[in-house]
């Protein structure tokens, strides 16, 4: 008898703290979901390349010519991923627009991922609502010119068209896709710890987006979103991390 | 100084009244220079009072843009004096000086020295002057009230802003000078307990004698057909020391929410005694029997789910320039809350006085209440954090025991160290078990949040700016997150301004001298005589957006709630007059409160639906819903669908099955079909539904005959896309032209089916217009049932078009769709008009007439409309324009 309730409060421990892990084993490359480019000189802010929020990819050719250059962007609304012949270089938003660029010299792919968050700021700080990247976009002091600007639909494509295939070790953002199996519905809170910036499908509905920088480290996945048995879920990571996995917690999770 | 007994053992004297007074725009003691507190002063002010009400200050040439003008503005020290006997009979007492508001920093100089400073704001000032003053002396009393800012907060916080409520120098209320014991009830907290209906009484007792004090504490508890007494015994040494009393208030206590605001007051009595001397002081407080709670997605009250109908508080009291401390100006604000179906109010960035929890209190309002916190408030500054922390406390002490205190935040919109608005989110949970604790409004979310306003969450948008013609969609799945969660400043569509209020200033510190430019350059521009058109045009739209934009916050089952920015208008910010009230909280005769109950009250029927405009081959279907936050569920309720024509003959009918509805929740009822069949003629038809006959709300919709064959050419009617030599020949001739030209070829803005968002003056962006004016009594709309402003069949016509600048013709041509301009542009705008040209009839219409027209029954109608006019013989364009001018406005 003494056993037995011993061995009960064990398990509902056990139950309570290890949180479930989901794998991320799979990844659809983002060019699926590529829209129109747009070329010019300059760059143009997502306003005039018609999106009101969610994701642009910036590129152009750089060519580089010491190993270490300094990369400044003018405005970055609201937070862009840089990377370099598919290799991230690192985060630029509006307070921080500087980044350094280290390769051998030569000419490379400059490709910035940007997200335009498409809130209202209505602040007094307020002066104009370009979203984007607009101004200049210089390397060690040169203007970058011969922009293509490709819209990415990231929020209204349908993610049982995307294809995925086994997880390389590439850098690029892109869709990344685990499965996890429930026993019981009730609601959960999926832990992003360590994940960049993005956005979740859950069996293919939207269930919420997150951001390292906020304090928030959980989306609430209501339990009629849910099923039992296998679960898909689906992320979208603009930073890439290079997390592989997540947990389900039965908590919110905060920093 | 005759207004006390002197046996009394609490006495109190008004300070009100007369006070000498002194301007120190330079602030002498900053420098050598003498201080104003060595003098007397020279001139002479009444208090309660602010400086405007004297005209004190600096007399302003201005006619500022983004906000109303302060008439005499007035920032930085000033002097209030006064020489005061203090009674002999006060030794051994307490004595305080009590200010029930001042504007920011209160010093109290007694005989030249400066003994005392407080710098809340949201608070009374209440300063010992115990060791100070020497009772049988008279002392010179002089006060300084300094309304510069005493820390680096936002110039936007509505507890001190310029642009709202002005940043006032003064002091409101009540203002006395208090003698007590010197034991005596520094605070008295009453928290319920609604499981068994008792509460839990907590005194502080200060004790000044270095002695020990014996005897009881005596409450009095009284409500309607309500008494109580009870005590108990207090004994202590110390200097401080906290009392606490559980009451049981018995089964006939009533329990306190927004339906039955039942109020009881408690009085504690202190009796005590060190030996040698008798002490007594008396403390009373209002409070309600009720408890606040986090539920899933709602707060809890009593532990039932309540929905929030709120309005944003921005401090707008041109009035008076300063915020009211009287109960009758409150109460008629929380009436007109009741009379809009609303239950609560946010306090944005400031927290209103005492007055304005007691009447909330009385009529059953829930109240947000924040610090004077707005944006980069929380970035390191380690001054104002310490302000933040004193002043979070003092708030919770003050206002903590009003039922009506339901939700406290931080404040608006902050950026910063988010640690820190967890720490004070953290301790005020702490502190205060009575009310909900927000870190900041719409940024990052906090461990602590026990709710969130915001305009979206990490599940999408929860805020609702503006509708749409269908209204089968809501706000539920972004609003599931782990904390209750509230729409933050839904609404915010703008009217065009009033020019009749500019005469209601007459007598405040403030004039809408923005309005006067505004008017003139509207005069200038030839279009003064439409100023009342624009206004009730732009009103109207407003009106039917907020009607949508509420209705989809209540059929959003999961949300908390939402605050609408606002029912009366923001002076500030650029000028937004988005309310349906005035700045002085007066109605603008936009809207009945009756007919806004239909879509905001606690019950409120609502239907879902797919589009507004229909062929009178299709089918409506309606998916009806009960919205019901009311004190009840409706048992057996009958459900009643019509439809009416234009002049209120009922076309159709019938019932959706008798049910019961469930309170605290949002209701399917059923679904039903009506077939337009048989609806011959384009009109404009109403679906109603009612609950139980009482509970009445109604949708407009549009049905349309489909039209094949339209815009066809006659001998006499050319219609062309493009101006070219067909069509100036035509003209030439004395025939007629009808030039719709598409949208791409045509310069000038997009035109938008919404009218801007909060002001154009802030947010200069698209669409910088305010609606559309619809000369709908001249004779191209004889086939296209249309009121003089735009309701939702327009909807596929106003954003498949562009608007022309027609600012350079001549002023008697006014185009019959007439689109409102920004307010501080004024120029004249259309998207359809007429006008002679080369002799020749011309009527161009800025509308696509291609794109998906099988989809557009109303912009076929309007083309069929159109199309019998300029066939017709009423087709007689009066004023000429040149053909320069038709060509100014074409790319080619």
């Amino acid at each position: 008898m003494w056993n037995k309730i011993a061995l009960g409060v064990t398990m509902l421990a056990s139950q309570t703290l290890v949180a479930q892990e989901i794998v991320f084993n799979q990844k659809a490359a983002l060019e699926q979901v590529y829209q129109k480019p747009v070329e010019a000189e300059g760059l143009l802010p997502m306003n005039d390349l018609n999106v009101d929020f969610g994701y642009v990819l910036y590129q152009s050719e750089i060519t580089t010519q010491s190993e270490s250059e300094d990369l400044e962007l003018e405005n970055v609304r609201d937070y862009a991923a840089v990377y370099v012949n598919g290799k991230l270089q690192g985060r630029v938003t509006d307070n921080n627009k500087k980044i350094t660029i280290k390769t051998n010299p030569g000419k490379y792919l400059l490709q910035i991922y940007v997200e335009n968050i498409g809130r209202i700021t209505y602040g007094p700080e307020i002066t104009d609502n370009s979203k984007g990247l607009f101004g200049e976009v210089t390397l060690d002091g040169n203007e970058v010119e011969n922009w293509k600007m490709v819209p990415l639909n990231i929020k209204k494509y349908p993610v049982k068209d995307l294809k995925f295939e086994n997880r390389a070790e590439v850098e690029t953002p892109g869709f990344y896709r685990g499965k996890f199996e429930l026993k019981e519905l009730k609601n959960n809170y999926l832990d992003i710890t360590g994940w960049g910036m993005g956005e979740v499908w859950v069996n293919q509905k939207y269930v919420g987006s997150y951001w390292e920088e906020e304090k928030q480290r959980s989306i609430l996945i209501p339990s009629e979103d849910l099923v039992q048995g296998e679960n898909e879920i689906v992320v979208f990571e603009l930073k890439n991390n290079q997390q592989k996995t997540m947990k389900l917690s039965q908590t919110p999770v905060f920093k | 100084m005759q207004a006390y007994a002197l046996k009394a053992q609490t006495v109190s004297v008004d300070l009100s009244g007369k006070w000498k007074f002194q301007t120190d725009v330079m602030d002498f003691r900053r420098g050598s220079l003498s201080p104003r507190y060595n003098h007397v002063l020279q001139e002479e002010i009444q208090l309660p009072g602010i400086t405007d009400d004297y005209k004190i200050g600096y007399k302003v040439p201005y006619q500022y843009i983004d906000r109303l003008t302060r008439k005499y503005e007035y920032m930085g020290p000033a002097w209030y004096q006064r020489d005061i006997e203090i009674p002999a009979a006060w030794k051994g007492k307490k004595i305080f000086m009590y200010f029930e508001r001042t504007h920011w920093l209160s010093s109290i100089y007694v005989d030249t020295k400066e003994v005392s400073a407080i710098d809340y704001i949201s608070v009374p000032h209440n300063h010992d002057l115990t060791n100070f003053v020497k009772p049988g002396k008279t002392h010179r009393i002089t006060v300084c009230i300094d309304n510069r800012f005493q820390y680096k907060t936002h110039k936007w916080n509505h507890a001190h802003t310029e642009f709202t409520q002005i940043n006032w120098n003064g002091i409101l209320g009540e203002m006395k000078l208090i003698a007590i014991d010197p034991v005596y009830l520094e605070d008295l907290q009453v928290y319920p307990n609604i499981a068994n209906n008792s509460v839990k009484v907590r005194l502080q007792v200060n004790n000044e004698t270095k002695k020990q004090f014996k005897g009881k504490a005596s409450f009095t508890i009284n409500g309607k057909n309500y008494s109580l007494k009870n005590e108990v015994a207090v004994v202590s040494t110390d200097s401080v020391t906290f009392v606490e009393a559980n009451i049981p208030m018995g089964k006939n206590a009533k329990l306190w929410d927004e339906f039955n605001p039942n109020v009881y007051e408690i009085t504690a009595q202190l009796q005590t005694s060190d030996g040698k001397a008798n002490y007594q002081h008396e403390k009373s407080t209002t409070f309600g029997l009720r408890e606040v709670k986090q539920g899933k997605n709602h707060v809890m009250l009593n532990n039932r789910p309540i929905h929030l109908r709120g309005n944003v508080e921005n401090a707008v009291f041109p009035k008076t320039g300063h915020v009211p401390v009287d109960d009758a100006s409150w109460e008629r604000i929380m009436l007109l809350m009741k009379d809009y179906g609303m239950n609560h109010l946010r306090f944005h960035s400031w927290c209103p006085p005492k007055a304005a929890f007691r009447m909330a209190d009385k009529h059953g309002i829930y109240f947000e209440v924040e610090m004077p916190m707005w944006g980069k408030d929380a970035e390191p500054d380690e001054a104002r954090y310490n302000f933040f922390r004193r002043e979070i406390k003092a708030i919770l002490k003050e206002y903590g025991n009003h039922p009506s205190f339901v939700l406290y935040c931080n404040g608006n919109e902050i950026t910063g160290n988010f640690d820190f608005i967890e720490e004070l989110t953290a301790e005020g949970i702490k502190l205060d078990p009575r009310h909900l604790f927000s870190g900041s409004t719409a940024r990052t979310r906090v461990k602590s949040d026990q709710y969130y306003v915001s305009q979206q969450t990490n599940k999408g948008p929860v805020k609702v700016y503006e509708g749409l013609p269908n209204t089968d969609w809501d706000r539920s799945a972004e609003s599931d997150v782990d904390v209750p969660v509230i729409s933050h400043e839904s609404g915010q569509r703008c009217v065009y301004p009033n020019f009749e209020e500019i005469k209601k200033y007459a007598n405040s510190p403030v004039e809408a001298r923005n309005f006067e430019v505004f008017r003139d350059m509207l005069q200038k521009n030839g279009m003064l005589d439409q100023a009342n058109d624009f206004f009730k045009a732009s009103g109207a739209l407003t009106v039917l957006e907020y009607k949508a934009v509420i209705e989809a916050l209540l059929r959003s089952s999961k949300s908390a709630g939402f605050q609408l920015l606002s029912i009366n208008d923001f002076p500030g910010q650029g000028y937004a007059p988005v309310g349906i009230l005035d700045p002085f909280w007066d109605s603008k005769g936009l809207v009945t409160p009756e007919k806004f109950r239909e879509f905001c009250a606690p019950t409120v029927a609502l239907l879902r639906y797919e589009k507004s405009s229909y062929f009178n081959t299709e089918t409506f279907t309606g998916k009806a819903e009960v919205y019901n936050f009311s004190n009840a569920d409706i048992k057996n309720a009958k459900l009643k669908w019509w439809l009416t024509d234009e002049s209120g003959k009922v076309l159709q009918k019938g019932n959706l099955k008798n049910q019961t509805i469930a309170n605290d929740n949002v209701s399917p009822v059923g679904e039903f079909s009506i077939s337009l069949k048989g609806i011959s003629v384009a009109q404009k038809l109403t679906v109603h539904l009612s609950v139980n006959d009482q509970i009445k709300n109604s949708w407009n919709i549009w049905v349309y005959p489909s039209h094949q064959d339209l815009m066809q050419s006659t001998d006499q009617v050319l219609y062309t896309s493009v101006y070219d030599d067909a069509a100036k020949k035509q003209l030439a001739q004395g025939k007629s032209v009808v030039l719709y030209p598409t949208p791409e070829n045509v310069k000038g803005r997009k035109s938008m089916f919404h009218n801007h968002f909060w002001n154009p003056i802030m947010f200069a962006w698209a669409p910088m217009t305010i609606g559309n004016l619809v000369h709908n009594e001249q004779p191209m709309f004889k086939d296209f049932t249309t009121s003089y402003h735009t309701d939702w069949q327009w909807w596929d016509i106003l954003n498949n078009a562009k608007v022309i600048e027609m600012q350079n013709t001549p002023e008697k041509l006014r185009p019959f769709i007439q689109v409102i301009d920004s307010y501080d542009n004024n120029q004249k705008l259309g998207i359809g008009f007429e006008a002679k040209v080369n002799g020749g009839k011309l009527l161009v219409l800025a509308v696509d007439t291609k794109t998906d027209m099988d989809k557009r029954p109303a912009t076929q109608q309007l083309l069929y409309s159109i199309d019998n006019y300029v066939k017709s013989d009423k087709f007689s364009p009066q004023v000429p324009v040149e053909e320069t001018f038709i060509q100014s406005f074409l790319n080619k």
